[in-house]
C-alpha cells in the first residue's frame, strides 16, 4: 500500500525539523504501522512524505520513489492523494479551515466536488461510526482541544481514504480523548484501512500496532513486531529516549514526602464566566506553599481558565489569593505571578536573549542578567534570537525573565505537550529548580509521567469545580495513577 | 476584530438572507447614503435605509450591535441639528467632521458589520462559488475571513503576556511596544497559517474542479424582493445623477 | 520558477498576509474616530504594515500575488462601507503595480521591494476619494437641510478640492520609510527566527 525505496529528503535552509536518510519501507494493506524515537528524529519527516506535504508543501531535495497506492507522490497532486490518504496532525487549533464543525466535516468531500447528497450522507454515517454527532453544528471556538481533535478525524474520515496518517495526534489531549483517539484507530483498522502514526506517547498503541518502527537521525534503526515492542523491558525505552509503553509502568515518585512550610496558598471565591456559563468555581481552596502543583484535569475542565485567573489575566476576576501572610487581588497578582504560555513564542519581544531578560527587570542589570541566564544554562545563548531556540530553551528564557523579576509563583501551561522522554526531563529539571529557589509553580498538564518526575502535590479540576486535593507522596502516587488509569479504563468501556 | 466575528453557533444566525443579497445590501446602502445629496423623496428613501440596519441588528438579536449603530447615527444626526450651530472655531471644527463621518459611512459600516457576523466561512465560499468567483480570489479571501478570529486570539495571548510583564503604551519606550506586540503576533500567525495550508492541502483544497457545498444558502423569496428593491435603489440614485 | 502559476499553497499565504496587513490598517484607522487624525492615517497605515507586507515579499515568487492581496484588501474596506468600486479599483491598481515593479527585479531585489511597497500603499486611496467627492453632494445636503452656510462652509474648508494629493505623496513617503523599517525588524526578528 506504501512503498518507499531508498529515500532520502533535506529541507531547503536546514529548517529545524531534520530531514530522513535512505528510507526503505513497505507497509501492507491494513497494517498499523507506529513510527517513534526522540523529536528530531525524522518521524514528523516520514509522514509527511506520505501525504505528499513533502515534496509538495515543504520545500527540499528528495530522493528515491515513494508509492502511495498507484500514485507516484512526487508526480501527483496533492489534491490527488487526498481521495487516498487522510491527514490528522499535532495541533488542533491550526488545522480547521472553518468556523463550524459541519461545514468542517464536509470540507474534504466539498473541495473534491462530491455531490451535496452524497456528503450529508457520508458525515451522518461519520459522526455515528466515530460517536461524534453531539459535535455537530457548533463554532470550533466552543470545542476543547480533545473535540477538535475529534473533529479532525471525522473530517477526514469523511472523505474515506484508504490511508491514515497521523502525526503526533495526542500531543495536546487528555487521558480520556486519548481513550477515544484508541477507538478510533480500532475502527479504522477493523474497516481494513491502513494507518501509519508518528507519536511520543505509545502506550495507547498497545494491541493496535502491528509493527513499530524507531528512527533515529533520520533512519531507520529497528523495526519491531507490535506485541513483541510493548513487551520490552523499561530499560529499552529508557535507553531509547522513549515515553512508557503502558500505564502499568508508571515509575515510581522519585520525589520525597513534601517537606514544605506549613503556610499555606489559600484561594477564595475564584469564579469565572464565559458569555454567562461559569466555567470555573473555586469557593474556597488551601495548597501548600513553596512546592510543584500539579493541575490535571480532561480537556475543557477549566485548568486553563484557572491558570490565566491565579495570574490575575481574566478580566473582572473578584477572587483573593492569601499568599505569605499578603492578600491579593486579581491586579495585584500580575506582578506576583507569572504564567508561561503553552505556546511560548506569545511571550519572546525582543531580539536576543538578554534583551528578554534585561526587559523584565525595574532597573536593567545586566551582572544580575547573566547570573540568571548563567543558572539556567542560558549563557550559550546570550545573544541569540529567543525564538530561534529550542522549545525547552525558550521555556527557560521565559522562566528567567520571571525570576529577574521576582516572581513567587510560576504556573506552566501544559509544558511538556509533544515533548520526548529527553525533553521533557529537562523542563522537569527546570522546574524542579525553581523550587530550590522558593518559587511555588503550578503545572497544568495531562503528563503522568511528568507529574511523577517533579511534582509534590496534585489538584484535580472536574467541570470547573475542584475534586481532588492531595500531596504526592506515596497514597497520593496511588491516587493519581488511579486517576490516569480509571480515566482510561472508564472511556475505553463508553 | 470581536471575537464573535465570523463565528457562527447554533441558532446565532437564522440565514434570514442568501451571503449575496446580503452583499448587495452593503454595496448599495453605502453607495445610496453616501451620494445622498439631500432635498426630494430620494432623501426620504436614504433615510428610511439607515433603518435597515437597525433592523436586521434586531431581528437577528445582536443587542449591542445595535445600540451602538443607534446612539452614534442619530447621535451625530441630532448633533448637527441642534449643536453645531451653537459652536463656532475648533469645536464646530470637529463637530463637523465627526457628524459628517458618522452619517455618511455608519449605515454602509453597519451593514458590513451585519454581513461578516451572520455568514460562516462555508457559506461565503459556496455564495462565490454559485457567482463563478475565480479560486485566486475565493480561497484567499475565505483564509482572509477564517483568520480573523485567529489573529484577535494571538493578539489577546500576546497583550496577556505583555501585561505580565508590564508592558504597556505610554511605558519607556512606546516605538519598541508595536515591535513587541508586531513580531510575536507576525511568528506565531505565519506558523498557524503554514499548519492551517498543510491541513487544507491534505484535504483537497485547490483541486481545479468546481467544489460543491453543503451550507444552505439558495435564493429565496425574501432575497428576489430585497435584490429587487436594491437594484431600483441604485437606477434611482444614477438616474438621479444624470 | 517565477512563469509558474500560483498554487494553492501561495494563495493561502496571500490570504493569511492579506488578513493581517487588513486588520493592522483597521486597527490603525481606529484612530480616524477621532476625525483629524483621518488625513494621517494615510501615513500611520504603511509604517505599521511594512513590516508583514516585507515579509510576504519573502514568500513571493510569482506573479499575481500582490495583485490579489492589493483586490482583496480594497474590497474589503469597500464592504466595510468605504465606497465599493473607489476602493477596490485603487486596490486592483496598486496591487498590480507593486505587483509588477516586485517582479521586475526578479521577487528578489530588496529595492524593488521598497518601491513594491510604496506603490501597494495607496490601495486604500480610494476610500478618500468619496470624502472629497461626495463633499459637494453633501454640501448641498447641508444648505438643503437648512444647517446654515456657515457649517457647510467650514466643511468644504476642511476638505479642499487639492487635498487629495498630499494625502497621495504622503502615503508614498510613508510606504517608503514602512518599507525600510519593515526590512530592519526582518533582518533584525524574521531571518533569526527563521521564519523568512
Amino acid at each position: 500500500m506504501i512503498k518507499l525505496t531508498n529515500v532520502s529528503f533535506t529541507y531547503t535552509g536546514g529548517r529545524e525539523d531534520a530531514g530522513v536518510r535512505n528510507i526503505n519501507l513497505t507497509i501492507r494493506p491494513g497494517e498499523v504501522v507506529l513510527v517513534c524515537g526522540e523529536s528530531g528524529c525524522g518521524k514528523t519527516t516520514l509522514t509527511r512524505m506520505v501525504n505528499g506535504l513533502i515534496p509538495h508543501f515543504y520545500e527540499g531535495e528528495l530522493t528515491g520513489t515513494i508509492y502511495v497506492g498507484a500514485k507516484d507522490v512526487a508526480k501527483s497532486e496533492l489534491y490527488d492523494l487526498a481521495r487516498t490518504v487522510g491527514s490528522v496532525f499535532q495541533n488542533p487549533r491550526s488545522q480547521f479551515f472553518n468556523v463550524d464543525t459541519t461545514s468542517e466535516l464536509a470540507f474534504g468531500c466539498e473541495n473534491l466536488g462530491i455531490a451535496e447528497d452524497e456528503i450529508l450522507t457520508r458525515v451522518r454515517k461519520t459522526v455515528a461510526d466515530l460517536s461524534i454527532s453531539h459535535l455537530l453544528d457548533r463554532s470550533i471556538f466552543e470545542l476543547s482541544d480533545g473535540e477538535k481533535q475529534k473533529i479532525a478525524c471525522g473530517s477526514v474520515s469523511v472523505l474515506g481514504p484508504d490511508i491514515y496518517v497521523l502525526d503526533e495526534p495526542t500531543s495536546n489531549l487528555d487521558f480520556e480523548t486519548i481513550a477515544a483517539l484508541r477507538r478510533v484507530l480500532s475502527f479504522w483498522k477493523a474497516t481494513g484501512k491502513t494507518i501509519l502514526v508518528a507519536e511520543h506517547r505509545l502506550h495507547f498503541m498497545k494491541g493496535i500496532a502491528d509493527r513499530v518502527i524507531f528512527m533515529r537521525e533520520g533512519e531507520i534503526r529497528e523495526t519491531h513486531e507490535g506485541a513483541e515492542f510493548f513487551a520490552l523491558p523499561p530499560r529499552y525505552f529508557e535507553e531509547r529516549g522513549l515515553r512508557i509503553p503502558s500505564l502499568d509502568r508508571l515509575p515510581a515518585a522519585e520525589t520525597a514526602e513534601a517537606d514544605l512550610p506549613s503556610d499555606p496558598i489559600r484561594i477564595e471565591k475564584m469564579r469565572v464566566s464565559l458569555r454567562g456559563e461559569p466555567i470555573l468555581n473555586i469557593p474556597a481552596l488551601e495548597i501548600p506553599s513553596g512546592g510543584i502543583i500539579a493541575v490535571i484535569g480532561a480537556n475543557g475542565a477549566g485548568k486553563t481558565t484557572f491558570a490565566r485567573s491565579l495570574c490575575g489575566l481574566v478580566s473582572g476576576d473578584r477572587s483573593v489569593v492569601t499568599f505569605r501572610g499578603r492578600a491579593l487581588n486579581a491586579k495585584k497578582r500580575l506582578s506576583v505571578c507569572y504564567l508561561v504560555m503553552q505556546d511560548v513564542n506569545h511571550q519572546l519581544f525582543t531580539e536576543s536573549v538578554l534583551d528578554e531578560v534585561l526587559l523584565s527587570m525595574s532597573v536593567e542589570d545586566e551582572t544580575r542578567a547573566d547570573e540568571t541566564l548563567l543558572s539556567l544554562d542560558l549563557s550559550a545563548f546570550r545573544e541569540d534570537h529567543p525564538m530561534a531556540l529550542s522549545g525547552g530553551q525558550k521555556q527557560r528564557v521565559a522562566i528567567a525573565s520571571a525570576l529577574v523579576s521576582e516572581r513567587e509563583i510560576l504556573v506552566f501551561d501544559e509544558p511538556t505537550s509533544g515533548l520526548d522522554l529527553v525533553h521533557m526531563r529537562e523542563t522537569a529539571r527546570n522546574i524542579a529548580a525553581l523550587k530550590r529557589n522558593g518559587v511555588t509553580s503550578f503545572v497544568v498538564t495531562h503528563d503522568p509521567e511528568f507529574i511523577l518526575a517533579c511534582c509534590t502535590h496534585v489538584i484535580r479540576i472536574e467541570a470547573g469545580e475542584i475534586s481532588g486535593n492531595y500531596p504526592l507522596d506515596s497514597s497520593g502516587v496511588k491516587n493519581l495513577t488511579a486517576f490516569f488509569r480509571h480515566d482510561e479504563s472508564m472511556a475505553e468501556r463508553t | 476584530m470581536r471575537s464573535d466575528f465570523f463565528a457562527s453557533s447554533k441558532g446565532s444566525a437564522q440565514k434570514i438572507f442568501d451571503p449575496r443579497t446580503k452583499l448587495l445590501m452593503v454595496v448599495t446602502i453605502s453607495t445610496v447614503v453616501m451620494a445622498d445629496s439631500g432635498g426630494g423623496w430620494m432623501s426620504v428613501l436614504c433615510w428610511i435605509l439607515t433603518f435597515v440596519p437597525l433592523a436586521l441588528f434586531l431581528i437577528e438579536r445582536k443587542w449591542k450591535a445595535a445600540l451602538i449603530y443607534f446612539c452614534v447615527y442619530w447621535g451625530a444626526t441630532l448633533m448637527q441639528l441642534y449643536l453645531l450651530p451653537l459652536t463656532t472655531g475648533v469645536v464646530n471644527f470637529l463637530l463637523v467632521a465627526m457628524s459628517f463621518f458618522s452619517v455618511r459611512f455608519m449605515p454602509g459600516i453597519a451593514m458590513a458589520s451585519y454581513l461578516v457576523n451572520t455568514t460562516t466561512v462555508s457559506e461565503f465560499m459556496g455564495a462565490m462559488e454559485r457567482m463563478r468567483v475565480p479560486q485566486s480570489l475565493s480561497i484567499p479571501l475565505s483564509v482572509v475571513f477564517r483568520f480573523f478570529p485567529t489573529v484577535s486570539e494571538e493578539y489577546t495571548a500576546i497583550g496577556d503576556a505583555m501585561r505580565m510583564r508590564g508592558i504597556r503604551f505610554g511605558g519607556r519606550k512606546p516605538a519598541k511596544m508595536i515591535e513587541y506586540r508586531l513580531v510575536p503576533l507576525l511568528v506565531s500567525c505565519v506558523k498557524i497559517g503554514d499548519e492551517l495550508s498543510a491541513a487544507a492541502l491534505t484535504r483537497g483544497l485547490g483541486a481545479p474542479i468546481r467544489r460543491t457545498n453543503v451550507c444552505e444558502i439558495g435564493i429565496k423569496p425574501q432575497d428576489v424582493f430585497t435584490m429587487a428593491v436594491c437594484a431600483a435603489m441604485i437606477l434611482l440614485f444614477i438616474f438621479e445623477k444624470i | 520558477m517565477k512563469n509558474e502559476r500560483m498554487n494553492a499553497k501561495d494563495l493561502m499565504t496571500v490570504g493569511l498576509f492579506t488578513a493581517i496587513i487588513f486588520i493592522l490598517s483597521m486597527a490603525a484607522g481606529m484612530l480616524g474616530f477621532i476625525p483629524i487624525l483621518i488625513p494621517f492615517l494615510t501615513v500611520i497605515v504603511p509604517l505599521l504594515c511594512g513590516i508583514p507586507f516585507m515579509l510576504f515579499l519573502t514568500k513571493t515568487k510569482k506573479f499575481g500575488m500582490i495583485t490579489i492581496m492589493g483586490t482583496l484588501c480594497g474590497f474589503l474596506l469597500g464592504i466595510m462601507g468605504m465606497g465599493v468600486y473607489w476602493v477596490t479599483a485603487t486596490g486592483i491598481i496598486a496591487g498590480f503595480c507593486a505587483d509588477l515593479i516586485f517582479r521586475s527585479g526578479n521577487y528578489a531585489s530588496a529595492k524593488k521591494g521598497v518601491l513594491s511597497h510604496a506603490v501597494f500603499s495607496q490601495w486604500a486611496f480610494g476610500s478618500m476619494i468619496p470624502i472629497v467627492v461626495t463633499r459637494d453632494a453633501y454640501f448641498a445636503k447641508l444648505i438643503n437641510g437648512g444647517y446654515g452656510e456657515e457649517y457647510a462652509n467650514a466643511l468644504m474648508r476642511y476638505v479642499p478640492d487639492w487635498s487629495l494629493i498630499p494625502i497621495l505623496v504622503a502615503g508614498f513617503i510613508a510606504g517608503i520609510v514602512g518599507a525600510l523599517i519593515g526590512k530592519a525588524v526582518l533582518k533584525k526578528h524574521f531571518v533569526r527566527a527563521g521564519i523568512a
